[in-house]
């Protein structure tokens, strides 16, 4: 792309060669041009693809003091100071006493014990049960302390016969090697003819096209400078959603779409909203300490406002009240009832929905967060979002329902699914879909049921109430291969940067 | 609840031979679930409301009615053994209820000596709340000697060898070392006496409902004949699960015979009962709630595939005879689902109704994509935090001390208050990011909670929205004017305005309130470096916070 076109950093660069004869080093060149070195470099790379000069990479490899090999450079190394300390204290002298005397901290002394030995410098002995030291030899000769004052000079290479010397001192990290590329460049003959092209044909051009150009049409019959469009733009922070708010705005889309209207209640609930008047019975399982929040301060139990409403879901768990049920035969307590809890679900919110919405017909539903009483893991969370809603309408039936069910699961994008019978408190018949799933196969997405009587009954409402849910939180973790539950809250700032939910 | 079968077991009691997919197709038909097969293993998850469904003998009894191998209700003729029990003075509040049964010529073998148990067990976690609400003892019928007694005594006074135990015990310490003792001690504990269970020589049976004794109430593969007894709080719970459990045995070709139970009052009750329950169901009710159009005919031939037995008057209404051992069948409409159920939910066809109505969000759902749509205008990146906090980040680390509501039973401290604010969110999740690029730009929309003392749920539920933007410098006349847009996109031009105030989680002069309409609904100011410090915050920041209106309108 682009031939016929130099941009102004090639034409600066690709001018710089011509004028010189042979080749020339890009830092020659860089100090040259006022640029970088690396910019220089790519440059030149981008001419040399284009087949205008030619680019030698030669590699060198030069040495340097690490911060540790710096401080052993300027202050000995340990076992140097360790052996003098010995030399001047006398042979058998304590450990310790020597360590005192070389000034060695806890980690010099390590070192300086162990390479003091394996240089065969000092000898460990026991006297009299004390750990003592003995010089073997006269004087220690240390090709690493070479090196490193070598370096220390401003070196960075060391003669040949310190090598053995410099292996060390790098496996001991007190120096690094260093590769430097270097790249020469030279204009390649034959493509010179081009080269002048190129670099007469668009000597100038426009670069910032202003307001006074346009005003006076100067820019007509000017060349513009081109531009390199081909860059792979970087990655930048703007603002943006999160990518499950994303999802969750796409489902209330679908839903409104299907004549639903949002609603709302409390995430601190009394337990008669929660579960009384969803016919859950005061000592089911689901009630207690290990399932539900209970909620004890300030506050640990709340009104019930509708004293009519109140004695029909008292009566209907008692002995069935008058829907014809048996109820479950056993008294009902006020104070349970009363008791505060986080709510467990989002089905006290379609029973506060019908209990202001009681002529048909009907269609609500809500998103939102409900929290259970389990320990954060991988696969369990104390909040989940939730997706439900009812239809009420006269003469609505099961068959309905697995419509509506299916409805919903085919518009958020799934095609197969299955029906089996269900089973949960408040509902009867109960259903469950299921949807074949490309990646997790055959998985319950969203279950449903017609409300009970002992439900509906005590809301005076005596059409047939449909209630649905959908399994949002794992279509969502499904489409956005999530696989631990605790990334739908993400704290990474840098994923959610990254992150789109695409539907 | 997951019930762990041997398959050879259960394709014998089915009489049929089924490959694993059919049994699994099937199963799922019926409700159930199958979640694991390995060798001669299935694990089957059975829905809380099929409690007759817990052991391998209930299963194959739904499955041979639906496959038609064995229709309608199912025959468990019971005689009576003359038999008594008798229930003494003072156990009313303690554990009321007794009911019994002999179950005579019982299948047995160490496996299903197993079974037996695990079904005994199942039950009594689930239908029994845990053996609180009712509790199953099985015994040798042989070893004892009639009538049974059942009534409270001193703990002290309670001595046998509790079932894998040689050596005697009494009760308190059956209850202090004993691993059922320790489990379901707190049942009985808070009472003086407990309640016992002994024969007429003496002999304890049991001490209900923690454990039987060792030799009366351990069976093994030489017993014959077995003593059924439930006891517990609620007499319809524990008749259901004696029905469940002396029908289960039934169908390993047990006899059953009833016991009379004798109350202190005098009254004399026959267990247990296996007559059916009746109930009637109109057909047109039928057809109403499913939407099938089904025949008498097809109507009958799906309840008996149900295990009931079901007429049809000529006036259009059922009578059905429903097993005693169902315990989930408190209305019609429980017969009404078990119709589509027999019918098959493969078989029926969806509809979809035209219920004409017109969707709408919230008001405050728009608000809120207002607010998201201009923060993300702003460049602001969206978070999502849970709803759970706690008062270390809420209000030590944020130099706040706004009242929280807080739950009594959290999983950890971290989780054990609902936020009453969004601010100290974003700053504890900047806090998570520091080694992320800056400048770092982050907002979250969602609910608070505080304490309201008046409300029906003592709480005040606020959508709130707050903005916390951090970068090696920060600029407060940046914000304000992030801020002015935000108002001014929602609308509010002219009537909002910046009232200086002191607040510790931002520096001394440098925050404001937002008020509008001169009420108070929010605050910015400059994060304070004591602030930044509790939460271990390496740059500066600004930040707000925003109460929105509840039903979206200013």
């Amino acid at each position: 792309m682009n031939e016929q076109h130099l941009t102004a950093g090639e034409r600066k660069v690709l001018k710089a060669l011509v004028e010189v004869d042979g080749t020339v080093p890009a830092e020659a060149i860089a100090e040259n041009l006022g640029e970088r070195t690396d910019r220089i470099v790519s440059i030149l790379n981008a001419l040399a693809e284009r087949n205008l000069i030619r680019l030698d990479v030669r590699e060198s490899v030069s040495y340097r003091l690490t911060d540790e090999g710096k401080q052993y450079a300027m202050n000995w190394l340990p076992e140097v100071r360790l052996f003098a300390a010995v030399k001047e204290l006398g042979n058998n002298i304590s450990v310790d006493q020597a360590v005192e005397k070389a000034s060695l901290n806890n980690k010099e002394k390590g070192i300086a014990i162990n390479w003091a030995k394996r240089n065969g410098w000092l000898g460990i002995t026991k006297v009299e049960g004390k750990t003592v030291l003995e010089a073997k030899m006269d004087e220690a000769d240390s090709p690493v302390m070479r090196v490193l004052k070598k370096l220390n000079e401003g070196n960075d290479t060391v003669p040949q016969h310190l090598d053995e010397g410099l292996e060390v001192s790098i496996s001991r990290n007190l120096v690094e090697r260093v590769v430097t590329k270097k790249f020469e460049a030279q204009v390649i003959e034959d493509r010179k003819d081009t080269i002048d092209t190129l670099l007469t044909s668009t000597t100038e051009g426009i670069v910032n096209l202003t307001p006074e150009m346009i005003a006076s049409g100067s820019w007509r019959g000017a060349p513009f400078r081109p531009f390199n469009v081909t860059i792979d733009p970087p990655y930048v922070n703007y603002g943006k959603k999160h990518p499950y708010a994303e999802f969750n705005d796409w489902l209330k889309e679908i839903l409104v779409g299907l004549g639903f209207t949002e609603w709302f209640g409390p995430y601190v609930e009394t337990e008669f909203w929660n579960n009384d008047t969803l016919f859950v019975p005061q000592d089911h399982v689901a009630r207690e300490v290990q399932d539900q929040f209970r909620v004890v301060s300030p506050y640990d139990h709340g009104d019930i406002l509708n004293t009519r409403y109140y004695k029909a879901v008292k009566a209907v768990h008692e002995n069935g009240g008058d829907t014809g049920s048996t109820g479950w035969q056993a008294p009902f307590s006020k104070e349970v009832a009363q008791r505060l809890v986080l709510r467990s679900h989002t089905t006290p919110v379609s029973m506060r929905y019908l209990s202001e919405h009681q002529e048909p017909p009907q269609k609500m539903f809500i998103i939102d967060r409900n929290f259970r009483a389990e320990n954060l893991s991988a696969r369990h969370a104390m909040e989940f979002n939730q997706c439900e809603g009812i239809i009420m309408d006269k003469g609505l039936t099961l068959r309905d329902l697995m419509g509506y069910l299916a409805e919903i699961v085919r518009s958020v994008g799934i095609k197969k699914m299955k029906f089996k019978p269900g089973q949960f408190p408040f509902t009867e018949p109960s259903v469950e879909c299921f949807a074949k799933h490309d990646v997790l196969g055959w998985i319950e997405v969203a279950p449903g049921g017609i409300f009970r009587p002992e439900v509906t009954h005590p809301h005076g409402i005596k059409d047939t109430v449909l209630a649905w849910g959908i399994g949002s939180g794992r279509l969502y973790m499904a489409s956005m291969g999530i696989n631990d539950i605790r990334e739908l809250y993400s704290r990474d700032l840098a994923w959610l940067r990254r992150k789109y939910f695409l539907r | 609840m997951i019930v762990s079968c041997r398959i050879d077991s259960l394709v014998g009691l089915i009489g049929k031979k089924l490959a694993i997919k059919e049994l699994e197709d099937i199963l799922f038909l019926l409700k159930a679930e199958v979640e694991r097969v390995e060798g001669n293993e299935i694990e089957i998850e059975i829905n809380p409301d099929r409690q007759d469904m817990l052991s391998a003998e209930g299963i194959a009894r739904a499955i041979k009615a639906f496959l038609g191998i064995q229709k309608g209700l199912p025959s468990f003729p019971v005689k009576k053994s003359g038999k008594k029990v008798i229930v003494e003075k003072g156990l009313a509040k303690i554990r009321k209820f007794i009911s019994c049964a002999i179950v005579k010529g019982v299948e047995i073998n160490e496996e299903l000596l197993v079974d037996y148990m695990h079904l005994q067990e199942a039950l009594t976690a689930t239908h029994g709340r845990n053996r609180r609400k009712a509790s199953i003892g099985l015994y040798v019928h042989d070893d004892i000697k009639y009538p049974v007694r059942y009534y409270p005594e001193t703990p002290s006074k309670i001595v046998f060898a509790p079932l894998g135990y040689d050596e005697e015990m009494d009760g308190p310490s059956i209850l202090k070392s004993h691993e059922k003792g320790i489990e379901f001690g707190s049942i009985i504990s808070s009472f003086k006496k407990w309640p016992a269970l002994a024969d007429s020589a003496g002999q304890f049976l049991s001490l209900p409902p923690i454990i039987n004794s060792n030799d009366l109430g351990r069976l093994t593969t030489e017993t014959k004949n077995v003593f059924v007894e439930v006891t517990g709080t609620h007499l319809p719970t524990v008749n259901q699960a004696l029905n469940i459990m002396v029908t289960s045995l039934g169908e390993r070709g047990g006899a059953i015979e009833s016991v009379t139970i004798q109350y202190p009052d005098g009254s004399l009750m026959e267990t247990p009962d296996l007559k059916p329950l009746v109930m009637k169901v109109s057909r047109k009710d039928i057809i109403a709630l499913t939407g099938l159009e089904l025949t008498d005919e097809e109507i009958i031939e799906s309840l008996t595939k149900m295990c009931y037995n079901a007429r049809m008057s000529s006036k259009g209404i059922l009578t059905i005879q429903v097993p005693q051992y169902r315990t989930d069948i408190l209305h019609p409409v429980d017969i009404i689902e078990d119709v589509a159920v027999g019918y098959g939910f493969d078989r029926i066809e969806p509809t979809l109704p035209a219920t004409m109505t017109v969707g709408r969000l919230q008001p405050l759902t728009r608000l809120k994509n207002r607010v998201r749509d201009l923060l993300v205008g702003m460049k602001y990146q969206e978070i999502m935090s849970y709803i759970l906090s706690s008062p270390e980040m809420m209000q030590v680390n944020a130099n706040r001390r706004d009242a929280l509501v807080k739950t009594g039973n959290p999983k950890s401290s971290d989780y054990s208050v609902l936020r009453n604010a969004l601010l100290p969110i974003l700053l504890d999740f900047i806090a998570q990011n520091q080694h992320v690029d800056l400048p770092q730009k982050v907002f979250e929309v969602g609910d608070i909670v505080v304490p309201s003392e008046t409300a029906e749920t003592r709480i005040n539920q606020i959508p709130s929205v707050s903005g916390l933007t951090t970068d090696v410098s920060v600029n407060l006349t940046d914000l304000m004017n992030e801020i002015g847009f935000l108002l001014r996109g929602m609308g509010l031009d002219g009537r909002f305005k910046f009232v200086p105030s002191d607040n510790p989680t931002f520096i001394n002069g440098r925050s404001a309130v937002i008020t509008i309409d001169d009420e108070p609904c929010g605050l910015f100011g400059e994060i304070n470096p004591e602030v930044l410090e509790n939460f271990a915050i390496g740059n500066p920041a600004v930040g707000f916070e925003i109460h929105l209106p509840r039903d979206g309108q200013w």
